[in-house]
């Protein structure tokens, strides 16, 4: 079997496997999930040592130089003569920026795992749901086929749901529907958008249409008279038709990203949701879209993507900046990590418009380091609040005398997030922002003030972490709850070190040798920026 | 892009490496290490920076004023773009090198006594080691991403060992000032380099500011003056680090740390790598961008002078005369005095060193006798202090050394290096605008100044009666200069504050070897008058304001200035820089994190709440449309048939009578019709 589909299934088979066991055996599902996970990274491992690096393997627009591709026939309808035949593939495949998302994925769902020890409720339904998941994420990172995308893409908030409507905090039911509303908004519209793709887009080989998203980036395969042709200039509710649809993914994606303005559902969603749904939320899901506005948005339409930079650039910026002046006025120490999350994905989003080879690639860097990053700050955040359940900044003080452990892995997380050099996401702001530096006299693309505006940010990030820092966990040691939550506040156990320790040593490691990353990215963010028309 | 090096070469790499890599080799042995306070941790930083220290006078001594080595390999390829990680050693990098070990040599011996008893005195070594590492490496490196790191690194460092005691709100409020006041200038030396990036396409430090500098042959010029605001990066980034106007106000506060700390970090060695960074990059700058250096250096001198003359915490003064210091270094690479400003950069590093080591001496001492008596006072209050000099003859002795060549008195390393940068500001400014003579001329008042707050210092820190036992007869001090940690550093410190170890005429800068190692000299020969009158016209009058200092503190003669006056105020006040700041930024930004929660709150999920109000409207009047019109229309025509029904049953009685009466009227009722019609 294929490795990459066994990526992808091998949690499915496990959660099958929970559903049929007896729910007396309860206590093992959190080892068959975390098996499952570890199981899942070992073959992801396997693959990022094994991927080639080299410009025939660069993949984007090149459907010969993907690599673990498996392609099967799937759906195939004869429609009759005037619609052809109706053709769906089973078509998965990964370039330099899908391999890094799977392997950082995989790394966060074991991570995932762990921090599910919390769940005391209804272990069965947890741990398939979990693993369902993470089926769909790993198959979002994988899929080439725009149906088959669609379909993971959809199957991600199914679990998440209820994931958190069900073992959620108090207001849990609120979040998670909007939540739902929010992304099922987004995702309507983008299967409109899908279908004509589809059908205006054929085949050269077979000449059916078809979803595949590779074949949707050659302009010559679209028909001339079709909605999107590139050179048809068709407009749909009087604007140019190819506008419009890239404007539907891109708000798909915004909202997942999030981009301010449509970020609200995450603070929400993360105050409400479950530890372990927390790092999947923000380690995993916002990645994807990233990862969907370089694969999708601009590789369908990269004419658009071109001409209207400077509003991704701007909306990257306003991210950036309102996300860090909102996280300065928190109080719950939750809410702030979510707000910092919305202006660390700024920079993914300012580097991606900013079309140099520099921007992307440290956008991706970006993804991958706040990938790692915030499921550390998030599992911090849960362990405080396990043991108090209270997350209020104003309520904690001079935690650093009690919990000294706990305190040295929330400053490695702070001070991880906020870009100190050595850590990862140094690398990403540094090169998103060069890259945004770089592009007015390269490409055009963004103005100076945007990089500018966007180095500020930086400057917020540092204010609201030590802020926090100096109020939680230094001075000398007064807590809302008394007596009873300073015995209750024990320094970190061996099983959350054992999660935390891994994740502080990745980020120092991309932070001391990025090239773990940027050698394989390379290939396919130059081949991307050339198939976007700049050198 | 490599190098062919001689075997020699290679040595020296290594060696500089070493020296490098030696510190951080102890903070990860450090952190290892059990326990909180492990006295093996004091010694093996020590031993570390004592073996780099060697190393780093191998290389010195290899390098200085011979060729320069450069040595760098591929680090990691972003786009086209390849990143080489390497070591640049030329005549400013080695003397840099040479600076910190020996700075840091002494303050880690100090430190092993100053600090050995706290309980958390293996944390303080390890913070120490690592800021050491960073330190090092920054003056080594040869591009500027690794630039940025290591400035970046050598930040946080100072804001582990600010924060040190973490339990202190004082400190920890003041760490993080320090830091995200570094950040302002973080993110303007990001901005440059990324700017420098764009037009020359590397970051390599040899390829842009070295003998055939880019910066030079290319034009450095981007569409709408966007190369100012690399300028105006650079600038920022001088004045966090170095703490300039605008930027100094974190250097005060930064005195919350460990005394020895404040020694090493925020005198000698840390906030001078901003003047390290102008020496770096100096060929970029245009005349436009050095004058307003010149004078960003020339006001914080004369300002933090004016602040230094009435603040009553010992380590404050001494951190407003570091400010005041730079500010003579930064004003020395603006007029173009290149070696002068680096050469006072080197002495100011020995006798600030000093001057905080004594002040640590002095605290501790002072420390004691609150601890002693229970007293509530502040034990960096110089008004508590007095008499010292008779209990603690030695640190008197350094103290004085220290003083005098902060001053720039003859026979000390301070009077070669700040005569050179007066001297040749006095020649920049002939045949200048007349306002460009006011930089001379503050730079002379400055100097003035400093002998009067110096010899102030020195009056109530060592001379007169102990104040706190004339307050209060039963305390008594029991206080000594202490072990031979704190001697020795003392004396080789001393040692480095007098001429002999920069120039053999003590009378004549221009004769001192440091200022032959670089090639930008100007003002070396003794052409004008300016080269006698300014050395001995300073002199003098410094002699002159000392005796008043000495007049007004000892012999307690009126002040010229009375306290509580408006200059006073604003000199005691710090000139309310601070209280600015906190009113026009700090307060703004919060307010506007606060607008962007309510904006948040409000206005987005606002509107996202009225689609759900609006969506849950809609449905109700759907479905009361549903209820009331569509299903009453139906449930009328049901209630219509019904009640047909209804009626047309009650005919069927089942009664005969009923039939034939119905009948009868039907038939009545249609001949009545009939009739009728």
């Amino acid at each position: 079997m294929n490795i990459l589909s066994s990526l992808i299934f091998t949690p499915l088979l496990f959660g099958l496997l929970i559903i049929l066991l007896p729910s007396a055996w309860r206590f093992s599902f959190k080892y068959i999930a975390l098996l499952a996970t570890l199981i899942q990274l070992g073959l992801s491992i396997t693959m990022y040592l094994y991927f080639r690096t080299g410009s025939a393997y660069a993949g984007v627009s090149n459907e010969a130089s993907f690599q673990f591709v498996q392609k099967a026939h799937w759906i195939n309808l004869n429609l009759g003569n005037t619609l052809g035949k109706m053709q769906i593939d089973y078509f998965v495949g990964v370039d330099g920026i899908s391999i890094t998302m799977i392997l950082m994925s995989s790394v966060v769902m074991v991570i995932a795992a762990l921090a599910s020890w919390e769940i005391k409720s209804n272990l069965k339904g947890f741990f398939s749901l979990f693993l369902l998941l993470n089926t769909a994420v790993i198959g979002v990172f994988c899929a080439l086929d725009f149906f088959l995308f669609y379909i993971f893409y959809e199957l991600m908030l199914l679990p998440l749901y209820f994931l958190i409507g069900m073992w959620g905090g108090a207001r849990r039911e609120y979040a998670a529907i909007k939540f739902f509303l929010y992304t099922l908004f987004g995702s309507v519209f983008m299967l409109l958008v899908m279908i004509g793709l589809y059908l205006s887009v054929k085949d050269p080989e077979t000449g059916n249409h078809t979803f595949n998203i590779v074949q949707m980036m050659n302009p010559a395969n679209y028909d001339a008279e079709s909605i999107f042709a590139v050179w048809g200039h068709k407009t749909l509710l009087g604007m140019p038709a190819r506008t419009v649809g890239f404007a539907v993914l891109f708000i798909a994606f915004a909202i997942k990203v999030p981009v301010v303005p449509l970020h609200t559902w995450l603070p929400d969603a993360h105050v409400e949701a479950p530890t372990p749904v927390s790092i999947i939320l923000a380690g995993i899901l916002l990645k994807i879209g990233g990862y969907g506005i370089i694969r999708i948005c601009l590789g369908i339409f990269p004419e658009v993507a071109v001409s209207g930079a400077y509003w991704l650039g701007l909306l990257g910026v306003i991210s950036i900046l309102y996300g860090a002046l909102n996280a300065l006025a928190q109080r719950d120490l939750k809410r702030l990590i979510a707000y910092s999350s919305v202006s660390h994905m700024g920079f993914v989003l300012l580097g991606i418009a900013s079309l140099t080879p520099e921007g992307i690639s440290g956008a991706v860097m970006q993804m991958v380091s706040h990938g790692f990053l915030s499921t550390m700050l998030f599992f911090l955040v849960g362990v405080v609040y396990n043991r108090v359940h209270d997350r209020d900044i104003y309520h904690f003080r001079g935690l650093g005398s009690l919990m000294p452990r706990y305190t040295t892995f929330v400053m490695i997380a702070f001070f991880a997030s906020l870009g100190l050099p050595g850590f990862s996401a140094f690398v990403g702001e540094a090169f998103s922002l060069i890259g945004a530096f770089k592009s007015p006299s390269v490409n055009g693309a963004l103005p100076y003030w945007m990089a500018v505006c966007g180095s500020v940010g930086i400057l917020l990030g540092a204010a609201y972490f030590l802020w926090t820092l100096q109020r939680m966990f230094f001075g000398s040691l007064t807590l809302k709850g008394g007596e009873v939550w300073k015995s209750a506040l024990t320094d970190l156990n061996f099983r959350e070190i054992f999660s935390l320790f891994p994740l502080a040593l990745l980020a120092l490691v991309l932070g001391v040798m990025p090239s773990l990353v940027f050698d394989k990215v390379n290939d396919s963010v130059l081949a991307l920026v050339h198939f976007l028309g700049f050198k | 892009m490599e190098n062919f090096l001689q075997a020699i070469d290679t040595l020296t790499i290594r060696f500089a490496l070493a020296a490098v890599l030696l510190p951080l080799l102890a903070f990860m042995v450090n952190v290892c290490l059990p326990g909180k306070n492990n006295k093996v941790a004091g010694w093996i930083s020590t031993f570390a920076i004592l073996a780099g220290a060697v190393f780093s006078v191998f290389v010195f001594s290899k390098v200085w004023n011979q060729h320069q080595v450069h040595q760098q390999q591929l680090w990691f390829t972003i786009g086209q773009t390849k990143l080489y990680a390497g070591v640049l050693l030329n005549n400013l990098s080695v003397l840099m090198l040479l600076l910190v070990s020996l700075i840091a040599l002494p303050v880690h011996i100090y430190s092993t006594a100053y600090m050995g008893k706290d309980e958390n005195s293996k944390r303080y070594f390890t913070y120490l080691s690592f800021f050491c590492f960073s330190m090092l490496a920054l003056v080594v490196i040869d591009n500027l991403i690794l630039f940025y790191i290591f400035w970046e690194l050598v930040g946080f460092s100072s804001y582990l060992l600010i924060g040190f005691w973490y339990t202190r709100s004082k400190a920890v409020i003041a760490n993080k000032k320090a830091f995200i006041m570094n950040r302002i200038g973080d993110i303007g030396l990001l901005a440059a380099i990324a700017i420098l990036f764009t037009v020359y396409h590397t970051f390599d430090i040899d390829q842009l500011f070295g003998a055939n500098a880019l910066v030079r042959s290319i034009a450095f010029e981007l569409p709408g003056g966007w190369q100012y605001v690399a300028f105006g990066g650079i600038a920022l980034a001088v004045a966090a680090k170095s703490a300039q106007f605008p930027l100094h106000t974190w250097l005060p506060d930064a005195m919350e740390g460990p005394t020895s700390v404040s020694a090493l970090i925020h005198a000698a060695t840390m906030v001078a790598a901003g003047v390290f960074l102008l020496g770096r990059v100096y060929p970029v700058f245009t005349e436009l961008e050095l004058n307003i250096l010149a004078i960003i250096g020339a006001f914080t001198a004369f300002m933090a002078a004016t602040i230094a003359l009435t603040q009553n915490d010992l380590k404050r003064i001494l951190a407003y005369s570091t400010i005041s210091q730079l500010g003579f270094m930064v004003m020395a690479m603006g007029i173009g005095a290149y070696s002068s400003s680096l050469f006072h950069l080197a002495t100011h590093a020995f006798f600030k060193c000093l001057l905080f080591l004594v002040a640590g001496i002095v605290i501790h001492q002072v420390q004691h006798a609150k601890d002693e008596y229970k007293l509530d006072i502040d034990p960096k209050n110089v008004l508590y202090m007095g008499g010292l000099a008779k209990k603690m003859p030695f640190t008197f002795v350094s103290a004085l050394i220290a003083g005098l060549a902060l001053i720039g008195f003859i026979f000390t390393s301070g009077y070669l290096s700040k005569d050179g940068i007066l001297i040749q500001s006095f020649e920049w400014a002939e045949g200048k605008y007349w306002l460009f003579k006011l930089i001379p001329i503050s730079a002379i008042i400055t100097s003035l100044m400093t002998a009067f707050y110096v010899t102030r210092l020195i009056v109530k820190v060592f001379f007169g009666e102990f104040k706190l036992s004339q307050i209060n007869p039963s305390i008594e001090l029991h206080v000594s200069d202490g072990g031979w940690q704190y001697k020795l550093p003392l004396v080789f410190l001393s040692v480095c504050c007098l001429f002999p170890l920069f120039s053999f005429t003590p009378f004549l800068y221009e004769r001192a070897w440091l200022l032959n190692g670089f090639q930008r000299i100007t003002g070396l020969d003794r052409v004008n008058i300016y080269h006698t009158i300014v050395p001995v016209g300073v002199n003098i009058l410094s002699l002159f304001v000392i005796y008043w200092a000495y007049a007004v503190y000892v012999m307690e003669k009126a002040l010229p200035f009375p306290e509580g006056g408006w200059i006073f105020r604003l000199s005691y006040h710090e000139w309310y820089i601070d209280k600015i700041y906190n009113k026009i930024i700090v307060g703004p930004v919060l307010a506007l994190g606060k607008f962007a929660r309510w904006f948040d709150i409000n206005i987005i999920d606002g509107f996202i709440h009225l689609l759900q109000r609006i969506g849950i409207a809609c449905s109700k009047i759907t479905d009361w449309t549903d209820r009331y019109i569509i299903d009453g229309l139906l449930h009328l025509i049901a209630a219509i048939v019904l009640s047909i029904g209804n009626f047309a049953r009650s005919f069927q009685g089942g009664k005969v009578q009923y039939y034939l009466f119905s009948m009868l009227a039907i038939i009545l009722a249609i001949f009545l019709f009939k009739i009728l019609i």
